[in-house]
């Protein structure tokens, strides 16, 4: 059952993951008025990763989950504050990037594990795979599934991929 | 009118030019170009863009032909332009500025300037020190992490500086961390030697390489793809060479098992 300390070390792990984002926005010389943003993307993909293990997912199928909902959160940001996409996406994917992964299948390696270096090798890859799907079914999706500000003066717009670009620009297909 | 032409080619260009170099991905560069190109009614306009390098050629209203080839090594992280150039294009589409005022900005958005060492060096700290907490390790793992990572964006900052290959820089940072992560280990700071390392090398992980390369494939930008894969590729194995190698070197003195 999910139990209040549960719930708790959910919100404490959820925040870590906003501060390890917002650190790495820091890093890649985000302007400033999107660190906060950032992070929240950061932290919901770590949220929906926590809560799909603990429905009994597996690290390759949880990363999936979170790849999605991470993606789709930076996608309606992209749109709601006119940013590129990359910007939300790139902070936000750190936490799930298969960093265990490189470093077991390093590890396992150099011990003579050829066996469990094989293993980790393989999930890394496979993790990979999958935030590969991930970004790549939310960014084709249609952007009526997102979140965004409608523009009043143009009523042609043009809402295509993550960038807002479009938006304001009548007549460009 | 056959001046103004060729400059609003050399204005989309260089546009693209800075969205390349500070890592945007392949079709927001072309799009980008295009569109400026278009806001000017240069109609001639043709670009080819790779993630190492950008093919333009045009005409003038005379009909001169205009070229511009350029490669470019590899490219470094800073969003704030690639924000402000996003902002800069958008202004134009609409037709807010002239070509000399878009250059004059365009200039400024050249000078952005990079974050200083010291916040760039706290935030890698906090970002290792946090990761290695989120991957399991207690607050003592997180602690030394934090101090690895306090050692490891002074590290990646000189080899940068003297020019060090891209291919050794992730060798001998992640190494580097390694021993680090080993040393604090042994003197008792940190339970989990794995947790301390693990949040320690998220610094290197290829995540903007795997990142870009996935939305370059999706957008069918696949030469580009490619690129940028090979490079999520080689430098993963760099670094789960370079601390693996570290980790055995130093499992006699650290305690043999260490997971």
């Amino acid at each position: 059952m999910i139990s209040l300390s549960l719930l708790g070390s959910w919100a404490l792990q959820t925040m870590v993951a906003f501060f390890a984002t917002v650190a790495f926005a820091i890093i890649f010389h985000t302007p400033r008025r999107e660190y906060l943003w950032a992070g929240l993307t950061g932290g919901t993909g770590w949220l929906v990763f926590q809560v799909s293990a603990f429905l009994g997912c597996g690290v390759v199928s949880a990363s999936f989950f979170a790849t999605v909902a991470l993606t789709w959160m930076a996608r309606s940001l992209s749109f709601l504050r006119r940013t590129p996409v990359t910007v939300y996406l790139i902070c936000g994917i750190f936490p799930l990037v298969p960093g265990a992964g490189i470093y077991y299948t390093g590890y396992y390696f150099f011990t003579a594990n050829n066996t469990l270096g094989m293993l980790k090798g393989l999930e890394t890859i496979k993790i990979a795979i999958v935030i590969a799907l991930g970004i790549g079914i939310v960014l084709s999706l249609p952007p009526v599934l997102f979140l965004r500000k409608r523009a009043p003066k143009m009523p042609h717009t043009n809402l295509k991929q993550g960038d807002p670009h479009a938006a304001q620009e009548p007549g460009h297909p | 009118m056959g001046k103004n032409e060729s400059s609003v080619h050399q204005l989309a260009t260089e546009m693209g030019e800075v969205l390349l170099e500070n890592g945007a991905e392949i079709s927001r560069v072309q799009d980008t170009m295009e569109r400026v190109a278009r806001a000017y009614h240069a109609e001639s306009f043709n670009a080819y863009v790779l993630t190492n390098g950008i093919f333009m050629s045009g005409r003038d209203t005379e009909g001169h032909s205009l070229t511009f080839i350029k490669q470019y090594g590899e490219s470094s992280i800073h969003f704030g332009r690639i924000c402000a150039v996003n902002q800069l294009s958008r202004e134009i589409a609409r037709g807010e500025h002239t070509v000399e005022e878009a250059f004059s900005i365009l200039e400024d958005i050249r000078q952005l300037p990079y974050c200083p060492l010291l916040p760039a060096t706290l935030s890698c700290a906090l970002g290792s020190a946090a990761f290695s907490y989120l991957f399991g390790g207690c607050w003592l793992d997180a602690l030394a992490a934090f101090l690895c990572g306090l050692a490891l964006e002074p590290f990646l900052y000189l080899t940068k500086k003297h020019g060090l290959s891209n291919f050794l820089v992730n060798l001998s940072s992640s190494g580097f961390v390694a021993f680090l992560a080993s040393l604090l280990f042994m003197v008792g700071l940190g339970n989990n030697l794995d947790k301390i390392i693990i949040g320690s090398i998220i610094r290197l992980v290829p995540g903007v390489a795997l990142t870009t390369s996935i939305r370059d494939f999706f957008n069918r930008d696949y030469l580009s793809g490619t690129i940028r894969m090979i490079d999520a590729v080689l430098i993963g194995s760099c670094i789960a060479i370079g601390v693996g190698l570290v980790v055995r070197l130093m499992s006699p003195l650290t305690g043999g098992s260490l997971l």
